[in-house]
């Protein structure tokens, strides 16, 4: 029984995808009668299926060795491409985190999705996402990794884009699509480059491959370069981190999935590669530079915003910049450690505002206030979320932070200060939004703000706990480190950083001193945070620009200058037809002449050669 | 006297033949002047028959030929032009550019 799960766990993609596929006929074209329902509960089963499945596995494979299963795909002219499978404790449990939160968001979705009919697109979709992220993770192969991080670019699009009425959740997909596409076009062109040289696209041939590697430092520069540039657009890092700002026009249940789960599939593929990446010290630097200026920005930004949803964006964008960082420094598993501490605190987060939200209306903190005592669920959910988030001690944000940073304390001490003033400003930012909603007094919108219905509260619950007892699953499972081996310095570090983040936001927001809205000393300060460093107008005015310039000059040259030359020959034509026509003057005098003409000219044509030479003599 | 001459004299009447054909503006002055390109014609043959083939003179016959062709050619001509003046009321060459393009 044990052996036949673990064989057939290559099965937990394919759950998600029959779900995906089964919601289909609920579309309100198909089955017109009986509402869309039905897409729901299907995918839930076939989720919880997935996740128990998954769930029974992760045992079996606790401490042992991957199992390796290599389907063949393709074989041609030398190209042997298999879908490699590895079943590690690793990619097991990161297929608990997914489908357990897909489970939830599915669950939160029925609650949240109550007044839509679009219910079979969105949970096809969901079921298409969680597929893609299993088989991402069971994946063994860059290239396959490649196609399926391809077909999550175009889930995100259809996601996004669920409610394609509204004007700028249409914008909002576009951009998404673009700029992941950008990202992922420039992995393929690393991906392809890495084939070259290493042979192989199998992770644990790339990892074998890169230890021995003798290669052109130039050229294993570009191709790390390129092969980080996909993932940058996945992670929403900086520059190409407007779409996930512009994303939170989906759905808030799709949001859920996205801000832990998918913007972390970057962060696995990077993670993955991290062997090939050490060959270039160069490309980890430029990885750690990025991870800074995102994380930094990101956790600034986040203060400045106004919109619930757009708040926890920019957090997510700077979490993903401290799993750069980890990465860039050869930190697989304080990143791993990252992105499933984050997983769990940022799902949380957006559950908790999602359900505020849904009540509520709007998504302006600012006409928002003195939900707490009304709406304790979500504001514990919220609270809870933070401190998963943030270092505090017992939960688990602290100890990825702390072991990313305690990495870093003897070689690289002031990225130990980035990681403290990011945590710092997302506890501020995280403590502004709370105080905006919780605290305070209450205003117009959030006067008459019931508690949520059973089934967004009952997976916000389930996620609490599971955030409170992650601590405890790290310890029985001997992932933490013990409080002796433990860099107090550090530890104290973040957790006076993560105090001083929440206490000064605080006193700052909850308190009366300071009149609201809180105007910043400088104003241009604020707006260029508030409108994130004006990057819309950068993009268009650096790359849509450029893009746009070129495209109309050379529809330009095809509408005149191709177009035009092949026209021309018809114009001649045309023309001399109509001018030639004139020589038919209709006098029968001039058609002698033109006889005539004729005639003498091949007569002195024949006769040439009797006396053209005598007449050339005379002449000259 | 030699051939030479009698070519030249029908060649420099041909010549006079066609320039009278192509700028006149009566109709029948055109058909004179095609008389003018018969009649140098005529000559040619009655030189040739004359100077190369004296035995037989077959020019002599083809020149018999060519009068009697040309004056019923002339009569058609002038019917011909006599069928037009009555439509137009005018032989002026330049009146008749109808047919064109």
């Amino acid at each position: 029984m044990t052996n036949f799960l673990l064989e057939t766990v290559w099965l937990v993609p394919c759950y998600a995808l029959i779900g995906g596929l089964l919601a289909l006929p609920w579309s309100p074209g198909i089955i017109k009668r009986t509402g869309p329902r039905p897409a729901g509960y299907i995918n839930l089963v076939l989720t919880f299926l997935a996740f128990v499945h998954s769930a029974c596995v992760l045992p079996i494979t606790w401490n042992h060795l991957p199992h390796e299963i290599s389907i063949p795909w393709l074989n041609i002219a030398g190209l042997n491409l298999s879908i490699d499978l590895e079943i590690s404790s690793l990619s097991v449990g990161a297929m608990v985190v997914i489908t357990g939160l897909n489970l939830l968001a599915q669950i939160f979705a029925i609650g949240y999705m109550e007044m839509d009919w679009g219910w079979a697109r969105f949970y096809s979709l969901l079921g298409l996402f969680e597929a893609g992220l299993c088989s991402l993770t069971l994946c063994n192969s860059l290239f396959f990794s490649y196609v399926v991080l391809e077909v999550l670019t175009l889930g995100t699009y259809l996601l996004v884009g669920l409610w394609f009425s509204q004007p700028l959740v249409v914008t909002g997909a576009r951009d998404a699509f673009l700029t992941k596409r950008v990202g992922d076009l420039f992995l393929l062109m690393g991906v392809l480059a890495l084939w070259s040289q290493a042979g192989t696209w199998n992770y644990t041939d790339l990892a074998e491959w890169a230890t021995t590697a003798n290669v052109n430092p130039t050229l294993i520069t570009l191709t790390c370069l390129a092969l980080i540039a996909g993932p940058m657009g996945k992670c929403a890092q900086f520059p190409l981190h407007l779409w996930l700002d512009e994303a939170m026009e989906g759905p808030v249940p799709s949001t859920i999935l996205r801000n832990s789960v998918v913007v972390a599939s970057g962060a696995w593929v990077l993670i993955k590669l991290q062997p090939v990446f050490s060959l270039s010290p160069m490309a980890s630097s430029a990885m750690v530079a990025i991870g800074v200026v995102t994380a930094v920005g990101g956790s600034l930004i986040a203060i400045a915003q106004i919109d619930i949803k757009r708040c926890l964006s920019y957090s997510v964008s700077a979490y993903m910049g401290l799993v750069f960082i980890a990465v860039g420094t050869q930190q697989d598993e304080a990143a791993l450690l990252l992105v499933l501490t984050h997983a769990l605190g940022s799902a949380l987060l957006v559950m908790s505002t999602g359900a505020i939200v849904w009540n509520s209306i709007t998504q302006d903190v600012s006409l928002l206030g003195g939900l707490w005592s009304r709406r304790p669920v979500s504001g514990i959910a919220y609270i809870v979320g933070t401190l998963g988030l943030i270092g505090v001690p017992p939960l688990g944000g602290f100890w990825a932070l702390l072991q990313l940073a305690s990495g870093l304390w003897t070689t690289q001490p002031w990225l130990v200060g980035v990681i403290i003033v990011v945590n710092a400003l997302t506890a501020f930012s995280l403590t502004r939004e709370f105080s905006l909603i919780f605290g305070g007094q209450s205003k117009q919108m959030s006067d008459r703000s019931p508690e949520v219905s059973w089934q967004m509260a009952l997976p916000m619950m389930i996620l609490l706990g599971f955030t409170l007892h992650l601590p405890l699953v790290l310890q029985s499972l001997s992932l933490l480190p013990t409080w002796a081996t433990v860099n107090k310095d550090v530890a104290l570090l973040l957790i006076w950083s993560s105090i001083f983040g929440c206490s000064i936001s605080s006193v700052i927001y909850l308190g009366n001193v300071i009149p609201k809205p809180i105007r910043f000393p400088s104003k241009p300060i604020q707006n260029l945070l508030a409108y994130d460093f004006y990057t819309p107008k950068l993009y268009k005015m650096s790359i849509v620009l450029g893009v746009d310039m070129i495209s109309k000059l050379t529809d330009m040259i095809d509408r005149f200058i191709i177009d035009g030359i092949v026209n021309l020959v018809g114009l001649v034509s045309i023309l001399s037809g109509e001018s030639l026509k004139y020589s038919t003057s209709g006098r029968t005098q001039f058609y002698t002449f033109t006889l005539l003409i004729g005639v003498s000219v091949l007569g002195m044509l024949v006769t040439w050669q009797y006396w053209g030479d005598n007449l050339f003599n005379l002449i000259f | 006297m030699q051939l030479q001459y009698f070519l030249l004299l029908a060649a420099a009447l041909f010549c006079i033949g066609i320039y009278g054909v192509i700028t006149s503006r009566n109709a029948v002055r055109v058909l004179m002047s095609i008389e003018l390109l018969l009649n140098a014609v005529n000559l040619n043959l009655m030189a040739f028959s004359n100077y190369l083939d004296s035995t037989a003179i077959k020019g002599q016959v083809f020149t018999v030929f060519v009068i009697t062709v040309a004056a019923a050619e002339a009569a058609v001509g002038l019917a011909i032009v006599l069928a037009i003046y009555r439509n137009r009321d005018t032989v002026d060459m330049e009146q008749f550019n109808l047919l064109k393009w």
